[in-house]
């Protein structure tokens, strides 16, 4: 059985003429540690992350499983700009800040972790990706804890940041960074099943069986990727009492409370 | 738990642009790194480089489009799948540059253009490979993208083997995708890790070479008629001494290969051979013979592949896992070109020389920075 066993949230909407809000004194609250040239992609999986362990230990095996849709946005950008723009070799750190794994190391080193660690994406359904692989592991008895968090950061001006996403003027503009803790031997905490189903019917069939629980299904909107994660802690930290059921393809996770 | 077969496969490296004439090439010892030179820097770099023989312009993104669909048709063929199954067919995609080329390119052309409205990162997200891998194969199935830098397709290799163990498909597709980039090579030369030539273990290695190289696995429950070779398990650890360097004592590689073993159900002792990582690298080799060391004893016969394609970076686990692979269906384990003097601290000897390929299990070997390891391990039938 697994269940959900702790929540990590951080979420910002963003105003066009400010600058991004500063994370350092979040990840103090936090009791996050102190890292050098680290960017803003890692900042806020540590701080979601933290939130989401603290005052745990996890235990060393605990598997780490991150998704986004974008990645790491404003090193990427910083990277582009030198290559292109300016024709310089990019800056060492900025070049290894735009590496997926880069985060996940950051995450793992301050929690103590030397397990399993995954950084994966699916446009849209990125949450729900890493959600299933951790699922697919703790099945599977690979790992029996699994931290799982969806990071999305924008980068500057947002302006930019929207035409680079097909997005409308104007369209708000958000940072998140949301996690769960799934362990198989709790006792306490919300209860998480998940099923395959062959096809979009069997699917539907599946559905109807569940008419007072709260569903999602493929999100939509300017931090799409985050949404489902947003969603998920933030109905949870409320006590869902009916549960939730979140829809990825033709698979269906079931929060039981 | 059971593997799952490795059913159909396809290969575009240095070597060639199919997968048995690629394994022909490195059994021949066929070695062709070219020179790169990085014209539009304000400083130019100069590099060796291995790239895939298409006679194309090296960084010219659309290369996917036209050099993917012949990879990824061979596996799937070879696996004989039907159209039923093409449809459903879960992806999973391991890959440390996807659409960057693109982006580089659409920026490059906004600011030649002048008109003041040149956009940084035009194309964004990690999905370019998977929707066109769809766009090829006819295929609607749910897909997962890796980007653990150098261990993302032998991750993606991982997942879709448990998916598979898990009883969620009854087929798979693997691929792995690295083809030549502005940001990749530019990148490496600023890290100062590259060196003009691939020499893995040895005392005077300095460096990697890049390369580029495009491959897929169909892994499957059933053998289908290609049958023989297994993925049976495999391993993921985290190394948190430092994101671009394997911690020197190798404890975490020793870790990740005992785990690996286990999930195999085969003892150090049983190991019939082992592809190494060898980036010829000097931290980066130091401690994968110090977790080698760590678990063998003796050490099993040990080759690097590297010196045949180059260093495919986040493709590399399934480019190298189909040379390998093929390689031992032939009854060989290629030779390490590029070894030639012992290092005594490492006191690790790669094959000079062919040696036969027994059935039993194999191991394969991938570090990333981020401090993502990954060993796999395969079954060749007797």
């Amino acid at each position: 059985m697994i269940r959900v066993t702790a929540l990590g949230h951080y979420f910002a909407p963003l105003e066009d003429d400010a600058l991004l809000p500063p994370l350092q004194a979040a990840l103090k609250e936090a009791g996050r540690g102190q890292y050098r040239r680290i960017d803003r992609f890692v900042e806020l999986a540590l701080l979601g992350a933290g939130r989401c362990a603290a005052g745990r230990k996890l235990a060393p095996d605990c598997g780490l499983y991150l998704g986004s849709g974008l990645g790491p946005m404003g090193d990427n950008v910083r990277v582009q700009q030198q290559l292109v723009l300016e024709r310089f070799v990019p800056m060492p750190f900025n070049f290894i800040n735009i590496l997926g794994s880069n985060a996940g190391f950051y995450v793992a080193k301050d929690l103590g972790l030397s397990g399993q660690n995954y950084f994966v994406s699916r446009r849209g359904a990125s949450f729900e990706a890493a959600l299933e692989l951790a699922v697919m592991d703790l099945e599977l008895g690979v790992v029996r804890q699994a931290l799982v968090g969806v990071v999305e950061d924008v980068s500057l001006p947002l302006a930019e940041h929207r035409l680079r996403q097909g997005l409308a003027p104007g369209t708000r503009l958000a940072e998140g960074s949301h996690w769960l803790l799934l362990e198989t031997s709790a006792e306490e905490g919300c209860k998480l099943e998940y099923t395959r189903h062959p096809d979009a019917v069997s699917l539907q069939l599946a559905l109807s069986t569940f008419p007072e629980v709260e569903r999602r299904g493929a999100p939509t909107g300017p931090f799409h990727d985050s949404l489902t994660g947003a969603w998920v802690t933030e109905r949870l930290r409320a006590g869902a009492p009916q549960g939730l059921i979140v829809t990825a393809g033709t698979g269906l996770f079931h929060f039981r409370p | 738990m059971a593997g799952a077969y490795l059913r159909g496969t396809g290969l575009a490296c240095a070597l060639g642009l199919e997968a048995e004439s690629c394994v022909s090439a490195l059994l021949q010892g066929r070695v062709k790194p070219s020179r790169v030179r990085l014209e539009k820097l304000s400083e130019p770099a100069e590099l060796a480089y291995y790239r895939i023989p298409d006679g194309a312009e090296l960084f010219d993104p659309q290369r996917f489009e036209r050099l993917l669909p012949a990879v990824l048709r061979a596996a799937v063929d070879e696996a004989g799948l039907t159209e039923a199954e093409r449809r459903v067919l879960p992806l999973f995609i391991g890959s440390s540059c996807f659409s960057i080329g693109f982006s580089e390119r659409a920026y490059a052309a906004a600011l030649a253009a002048g008109t003041g409205a040149a956009l940084p990162m035009p194309e964004v997200g990690y999905d370019y490979l998977a929707g066109l891998t769809r766009r090829i194969l006819g295929s609607n199935g749910p897909h997962w993208t890796w980007n653990t830098a150098c261990t993302s397709s032998a991750n993606a290799l991982l997942g879709a083997l448990r998916a598979l163990q898990l009883g969620w498909c009854r087929h798979a597709l693997v691929l792995g995708a690295e083809l030549a980039n502005l940001t990749t090579l530019a990148g490496f030369t600023g890290l100062q890790l590259l060196a003009d030539a691939v020499r893995p273990f040895d005392a005077r290695r300095s460096g990697m070479v890049l390369g580029e190289g495009l491959a897929v696995v169909v892994l499957s429950l059933e053998p289908g008629s290609a049958g023989g070779m297994k993925l049976l398990g495999g391993a993921n650890n985290c190394d948190s001494h430092s994101v671009t360097v394997t911690h020197p004592d190798g404890q975490t590689v020793s870790a990740v290969l005992t785990q690996a073993l286990a999930t195999a159900g085969v003892p150090p002792g049983e190991v019939r051979g082992l592809r190494a990582h060898g980036t010829s690298s000097p931290g980066g080799d130091t401690a994968e013979a110090m977790g080698l060391k760590r678990v063998f004893d003796p050490l099993p016969p040990v080759t690097v592949l590297k010196p045949y394609l180059g260093h495919t970076l986040g493709a590399c686990g399934v480019n190298e896992l189909v040379l390998f692979a093929g390689a031992l269906k032939r009854g060989q384990l290629p030779v390490t070109p590029g070894f030639e003097q012992r290092d005594a601290a490492l006191a690790l000897e790669p094959i000079t020389r062919p040696a036969p390929a027994p059935a039993g299990v194999y191991l394969l070997n991938h570090f990333g920075f981020g401090g993502n390891n990954t060993v796999l391990a395969l079954e060749k039938a007797p």
